[in-house]
């Protein structure tokens, strides 16, 4: 008796996943279905657009909902559900009338919609990461610091068709912001109801191109093309699924056998032979590989040793032999991609020194008479945890003592951890990477003020950190990138780090596809992407 | 009786590596707040850790967290914004397990045939082979074979999906992959155990009775050598459930595998601790089931707890 019952259920566990195998349904042939498979590579930690602070997450919900301005094809920043802009002649107020628009329950997208979501993510309770990108609102920083009121924002819904938004102080880019998430709508009703409105694919409410059909959670997410979007004839790409694979090897795997339609960041090894191929794309990424330098720790409290150091390695021969995923040697930190009236911020001056050995010899001389030293003191250069950053580490330790005779010691902490020691100033150099969150040179160069954060090295400049405020008062986007520039050639004079390379992104996209659009700085947008053969 | 003790034998267990977890988990350094786009205001951050408690002393904290447990909830996790422990492991645990209980099937049943096998060709050609077998299957690691399964199988003769998750082909590759090692120890125990039951004297005294081979190596051989095994699957069955790392993220496996490890990189407090007294529960259940088996297979042995 005992043993039958045994069998018996050895019995289901064994047949019953058998039978639920057999319900694939199948395509029809020939027509070719508006789909594309790619891969999110994890998890997306939030939908809701106040609490996403992650490319991925950004990827999903670039796609999902809109600002009052959006980016178009060409990577151009364009009023999207902003029909009319009036700027006051101060440059601080901005009205601005909103198309008429549906959010995907059939809401109308309002004023109010903004108001409230601009103040959600402001609010102290939200604890939202991205807050500080909406401090450019009059009112905004003293709300979310939990000393000012939310009446006092300057975000105001005047009626259901206009919206007035007051600036602190001018701001040149700001409409590049309103195309970044933090400034997307989210429906009031929806929210107040739920306060997990965004965590299931049931409820969820957005109101750009595509609707959130269905969401598993770690495994797979759908959306499919809105009915509501109000500018859906522009929109020709269906269905988009999201895999989360997270193991470079197997979504290479996955790309072999057509489980998947694009994929980005290939395992390192497979580059050299997919190189070739046409499915192949390397696109400049908006971030800087550098090391950091704690400048009052010796010897790097004095300039010249810090610039010898960025003299004597070799940047091409990192690029190309180290980290070969197509990134370009950096000569300085804001990297290529930001358009502006006279193009590229970058190609207008592509380097603010030249590598050369002798120089860097010669320079480390002078440094060790003005300081007295005998030798140059001993130096520990450290990253996080990565193969990757171990190659290039080692790489850099090695051409320091084969071009300056200095031992350099390599140590290694895992990620969580080494945040933790650099922002202690526990370093003499440091391994960071920053990528910038809007294509402009600000928040690249934010990252050295005096005051930010971010800034781990100790360096302190009035005149940068004056040249950048200026900078984000002005207008005129000719005036204001020859500012920004001026302020880094400040950056570049003092060197208080030394870039390595400008990030670049790799993908393999299948021919089947024509369309597929490469913004320097997020994921690939689908929005107008076309499957062309099955 | 014996239930009533084991189950307070259990809570207690439970606390203290509740208790030991926790300390362990705070005295590592790192914040979950810290990231390399360090821009929060600390107004902000304070924000943030008042929503998971963090803000309070330690102790308070320790206080809380087992005032909530004791209802039954784990917390909010701080790296998922929207989901808290008992969604993210009620998320997982199905595909786990899954998982789990068919390669703990396949470990088990070509495992003790295997094993029997070999036993009983001792010293023979099939015996040599499939201890062979058994020691390629110890040594090759789960993150070597899973890639030459879906290279093979899936790549090469498209037989099943490289990964992720949704039909019951997909998880053939990851079952097989997580059931190779196990499978390999399973045949390996069950070898050496029946080498030493079939020289034991009722053996030789059933033969002598007459009975046929199969019916003696069945009722008197696998029956007895099947002891040690057993003690041997409580465990690996709590590890199989509970999902493995390596193998859910080669196959984009939906599972909870991956918070053991990704939560300690995150300094993500409550899915630490979540995930350990989940893995814990089901490891206690596990090894009571293995006790009452034993019985089954012995009547012999009593389940009474010292001094009864």
């Amino acid at each position: 008796m005992k043993k039958s019952v045994l069998m018996s259920l050895l019995m289901v566990l064994v047949v019953v996943p058998f039978l639920s195998a057999c319900s694939e349904d199948s395509a029809s042939e020939g027509k070719v279905e508006q789909e594309i498979t790619v891969n999110a590579k994890s998890e997306p930690p939030s939908l809701d657009p106040a609490l996403a602070t992650d490319t991925t997450s950004g990827w999903i919900i670039d796609h999902l909902f809109e600002g009052l301005y959006t980016k178009n094809k060409e990577g151009e920043v364009t009023p999207a559900l902003a029909e009319d802009v009036k700027v006051s002649e101060d440059k601080k107020v901005y009205t601005i009338t909103l198309r008429d628009s549906k959010w995907s329950n059939g809401d109308p997208v309002t004023a109010g919609d903004f108001e409230y979501a601009w103040k959600r993510v402001l609010n102290p309770e939200t604890g939202s990461a991205f807050a500080f990108y909406l401090y450019y609102l009059k009112g905004a920083e003293a709300y979310n610091k939990g000393e000012g009121s939310a009446d006092d924002v300057g975000v105001t819904a005047v009626d259901d068709k206009t919206l007035k938004v007051e600036l602190k102080s001018p701001t040149g880019f700001f409409e590049k912001l309103l195309a970044f998430w933090p400034y997307y709508p989210v429906n009031q009703s929806v929210v107040e109801e739920n306060e997990n409105w965004a965590a299931e694919a049931d409820g969820f409410v957005s109101n750009g191109a595509y609707t959130l059909k269905s969401w598993e959670h770690d495994s797979q997410l759908v959306a499919e093309k809105s009915n509501k979007y109000w500018n859906k004839d522009s929109i020709s790409m269906k269905k988009i699924t999201w895999e989360m694979v997270n193991d470079a090897t197997t979504y290479y795997q996955m790309y072999q056998s057509g489980e998947l339609d694009l994929i980005d960041t290939l395992p390192i090894d497979v580059i050299p032979q997919e190189k070739e191929s046409e499915d192949f794309k390397i696109t400049p990424y908006f971030g800087t590989y550098m090391y950091m330098f704690n400048v009052e720790k010796e010897p790097f409290n004095n300039p010249k040793v810090r610039r010898a150091f960025n003299l004597a390695i070799d940047r091409k021969l990192i690029t190309e032999n180290i980290s070969q995923a197509g990134e370009k040697p950096a000569y300085a930190f804001v990297p290529y991609g930001v358009e502006t009236p006279k193009g590229d911020f970058r190609e207008q001056k592509e380097t603010y020194f030249e590598e050369n050995v002798e120089k860097a010899k010669q320079l480390l001389e002078e440094a060790k008479e003005e300081e007295g030293w005998d030798k140059i003191p001993k130096v520990e250069m450290i990253y996080n945890t990565s193969d990757n950053h171990k190659k290039i580490a080692e790489g850099i330790q090695e051409m320091l003592k084969q071009n300056l005779g200095i031992e350099v010691t390599l140590n290694n902490q895992e990620w969580k951890t080494y945040l933790d020691t650099t922002k202690q100033g526990n370093f003499q150099m440091a391994r960071m990477g920053w990528i910038g969150i809007y294509v402009d040179p600000t928040p690249i160069l934010d990252y050295y003020l005096g005051d930010s954060p971010n800034n781990r090295t100790n360096w302190v400049n009035e005149k940068y950190d004056a040249l950048i405020e200026k900078s984000k008062g002005i207008q005129d986007e000719a005036k204001r990138m020859e500012v920004l520039h001026q302020a880094e050639s400040v950056l570049m004079k003092d060197l208080p780090f030394m870039p390595v390379y400008f990030y670049s992104h790799n993908f393999l996209t299948s021919q089947k596809y024509k369309g597929i659009v490469y913004p320097v700085n997020r994921m690939p947008d689908l929005r107008w992407a076309e499957k062309v053969s099955n | 009786m014996y239930i009533i003790k084991r189950f307070f034998t259990m809570l207690v267990t439970i606390w203290v590596i509740t208790t030991l977890t926790f300390i362990i988990m705070h005295s590592i350094p790192g914040d979950p707040f810290a990231s390399d786009a360090d821009v929060l205001p600390e107004e902000v951050l304070e924000n943030m850790r008042a929503k998971y408690n963090l803000d309070e002393p330690l102790p308070v904290q320790y206080l809380l967290y087992l005032k909530n447990l004791v209802m039954l909830d784990l917390g909010p996790s701080i790296q998922s914004e929207t989901r808290d422990v008992n969604t993210l492991i009620a998320d997982g645990f199905p595909a786990s397990a899954l998982l789990g209980i068919q390669s703990l099937v396949i470990a088990l049943i070509f495992g003790l045939i295997l094993g029997i096998v070999a036993a009983l060709n001792h010293n023979g050609i099939i015996d040599y082979l499939s201890m062979a077998f058994a020691i390629i299957g110890i040594s090759i690691p789960s993150f070597i074979l899973a890639p030459l399964l879906i290279k093979y199988f899936a790549v090469d003769w498209g037989l099943f999906p490289v990964a992720s998750w949704g039909t019951w082909l997909h998880t053939v590759l990851p079952s097989l992959a997580l059931a190779t090692a196990p499978l390999a120890i399973v045949a390996r125990f069950m070898r050496s155990s029946m080498l030493e039951v079939m020289n034991q004297n009722y053996i030789k005294t059933a033969d002598a009775k007459g009975l046929s081979t199969t019916g003696i190596v069945i009722k008197h051989g696998v029956r007895n050598a099947l002891i040690p095994v057993i003690s041997f699957i409580g465990p690996l069955a709590a590890f199989l459930l509970t999902g493995t790392f390596v193998i859910e993220k080669i196959f984009a496996i939906p599972g909870i595998g991956k918070y053991f490890v990704d939560s300690i990189f995150n300094r993500d407090f409550p899915v630490i601790l979540g995930t350990t007294i989940f893995f814990s529960t089901i490891l206690i259940i596990t090894l009571f089931l293995v006790d009452i088996s034993y019985r089954i297979v012995d009547p012999r042995i009593k389940l009474t707890s010292k001094g009864d």
